[in-house]
């Protein structure tokens, strides 16, 4: 494919390793199209958080690296770049945990989103409340400790943070994790409305596939840190196997991907 | 009676004031301390080298007071960007407790190239503030107390409402502040830990500064200067290690308790408890307190 210019991200057969040797990733490739929301999915262990960390260049400060294939961002290749190049960049990874600062106020912590921008004190203001815009329980409480907030608000203040940086791109590592299912549907709300009004690609990695896959536009499975399956995202609800694996609409006791291949090898053999 | 209770207050006062210049030892840690949950064993040779840095401008090369003040300012921001390029930056991957081990390295570093640049003889540093009682205090109040005290009290207020004001109202302490609640967050928003780093070790080189002409007016500026950032370990313990006003209370506190200590209970041990009732106190406080009065607490959502 040579339409490089439309994805904004382009990951080719990337492999990870932590210290030099715990083998993280074998062989993940993945596309984000401009403009697109793309998840990310697979259970606990499977790469998620790693292949996102990868491109958001953090994995050095956990000791792991890339050690094949490559990482394209907007064109270029991410491989020298620190995160906080990244962030210049417009590339913004929401971590996994939400990780506010807690010492911080809730609007402090949505201000220091803007770090890396030279901005002056209107120019924040008037960034606050266009971000406020879209997170309106976060302007009553702007004033609150950060720790002291419920978790759904949380994960609201690091998505804001994040979006004071003006990403042209977002990495979202789990944001519904641990909320109740009407806040997990207000978080993809307004993720849905940051990625129209604003133009923000995302790519969201997940466990809460059935949520996930009805916000997103494309969708990979990731099982032991290798890509097992694509698609658009209705086709990947309305495939057999992903609803039987990941939708919990279960017909037998297959556990993952690994296991339907060898079955259908199986299947294949005696045919 | 009344004789007793002016006694009482000098004691007081005197210890509360000398506590300040704790206080002002204790504040380095602080900064150091709060970007990046370190406790820094090189402080107490910082002092001593920006102290000794400092006389031996005034003394060797007969540069002004003031100019050889900035120089020693500038010379403890190179140290700072030094320490940040050559022992923090290939360390920022690594445990806390390696990074503890670095700074106990870059001291005995920084206490063998003051002593190789400027000699191990004992110097005298006259700030032009005589360690005697002022005579106006003396003769109205009836409380002998030192000016070099009173000076080092209002330093260290001075150095409390800078550096507060600094954290609260500036982007880079509002930098500072994220990065001392969670590095990696923070890096991911795009705060350069280095810039961060930079500023706090330069920020703490320079308090070092301010804390070795206090302590070097007072006793000479010479290598026993090294020893008395364990003396700011209760304080920080007492006051909270990342609490600036906890810093200084904790400073206030120990001066204040060691001094009465010593001249009301201290007869009974034979003396000189100053050197260790802090300790005592400072394991009170890790038994009922261990965040001490104004650390921050760990907050925890349930």
């Amino acid at each position: 494919m040579s339409n490089s210019s439309t994805n904004i991200l382009d990951i080719k057969n990337i492999e990870v390793r932590y210290d030099n040797v715990i083998l993280a990733l074998h062989d993940v490739s993945l596309k984000v199209p401009k403009g697109k929301v793309v998840a990310l999915l697979g259970a606990n262990g499977a790469g998620k958080s790693t292949t996102l960390k990868a491109v958001s260049t953090m994995l050095a400060s956990e000791r792991g690296k890339v050690t094949k294939g490559s990482i394209d961002y907007d064109g270029n290749s991410v491989e020298k770049q620190t995160p906080s190049q990244m962030v210049n960049l417009g590339m913004v990874q929401v971590l996994e945990g939400r990780r506010c600062f807690g010492h911080l106020t809730v609007e402090e912590n949505i201000i220091s989103g803007a770090y890396s921008r030279k901005l002056s004190k209107g120019d924040i203001n008037q960034e606050l409340e266009k971000i406020y815009t879209y997170f309106i329980r976060l302007k009553e409480r702007r004033k609150s400790q950060a720790a002291f907030t419920s978790g759904g608000e949380q994960q609201m203040i690091a998505v804001a943070r994040a979006m004071m940086a003006k990403p042209k791109m977002l990495l979202l590592d789990e944001p519904t994790m641990g909320l109740a299912p009407q806040l997990v549907a207000e978080i993809f709300n307004i993720v849905k409305e940051l990625n129209k009004k604003e133009g923000v690609s995302i790519l969201l990695a997940e466990q809460n596939t059935n949520v996930a896959l009805k916000n997103s536009d494309y969708g990979y499975i990731i099982e032991t840190g290798k890509v097992m399956l694509d698609g658009t995202a209705e086709s990947l609800l309305s495939n057999e196997q992903v609803k039987e694996l990941y939708l919990g609409i279960s017909k037998k006791g297959r556990k993952n991907f690994r296991d339907v291949l060898k079955e259908e090898s199986l299947n294949k053999k005696s045919n | 009676m009344v004789e007793e209770l002016l006694f009482f207050m000098e004691v007081l006062v005197g210890g509360l004031l000398a506590g300040t210049m704790y206080s002002l030892v204790a504040l380095g840690f602080v900064l150091i301390f709060k970007a990046s949950a370190t406790f820094n064993f090189s402080q107490g040779a910082m002092v001593f080298f920006s102290v000794l840095a400092f006389c031996g401008f005034m003394q060797d090369f007969n540069i002004p007071f003031v100019l050889a003040f900035i120089l020693a300012a500038l010379l403890m921001v190179v140290v700072g960007l030094c320490t940040e390029r050559l022992v923090l930056r290939p360390l920022m991957n690594a445990s806390e407790d390696t990074v503890l081990m670095a700074t106990i390295g870059l001291g005995y570093v920084l206490e063998g190239l003051a002593q190789a640049a400027w000699g191990v003889e004992v110097r005298r540093l006259d700030l032009g503030i005589g360690d005697f009682p002022v005579p106006w205090i003396a003769d109205n109040l009836k409380l002998f107390i030192s000016a070099l005290d009173i000076f080092a009290g209002l330093v260290a207020a001075l150095m409390i409402i800078g550096l507060s004001l600094l954290f609260k109202f500036t982007k880079i302490g509002l930098g500072l502040r994220a990065v001392a609640d969670d590095a990696g967050a923070a890096s991911s928003i795009g705060i350069p830990l280095k810039h961060i780093m930079l500023l706090v070790w330069s920020a703490a080189g320079v308090v070092a500064l301010v804390a070795g002409c206090m302590w070097g007016a007072r006793a000479g500026v010479q290598f026993a200067l090294v020893d008395l950032a364990l003396k700011a370990l209760p304080v920080l313990i007492i006051g909270g290690f990342s609490s600036i006003p906890g810093a200084i209370i904790g400073g206030l506190i120990i001066g204040a308790t060691e001094k009465v200590l010593e001249v009301y209970i201290g007869p009974f041990f034979g003396g000189a408890i100053e050197g260790w009732a802090p300790y005592v106190l400072a394991i009170f406080f890790l038994l009922y307190r261990p965040e001490g009065l104004f650390g921050e607490k760990i907050i925890r959502r349930v």
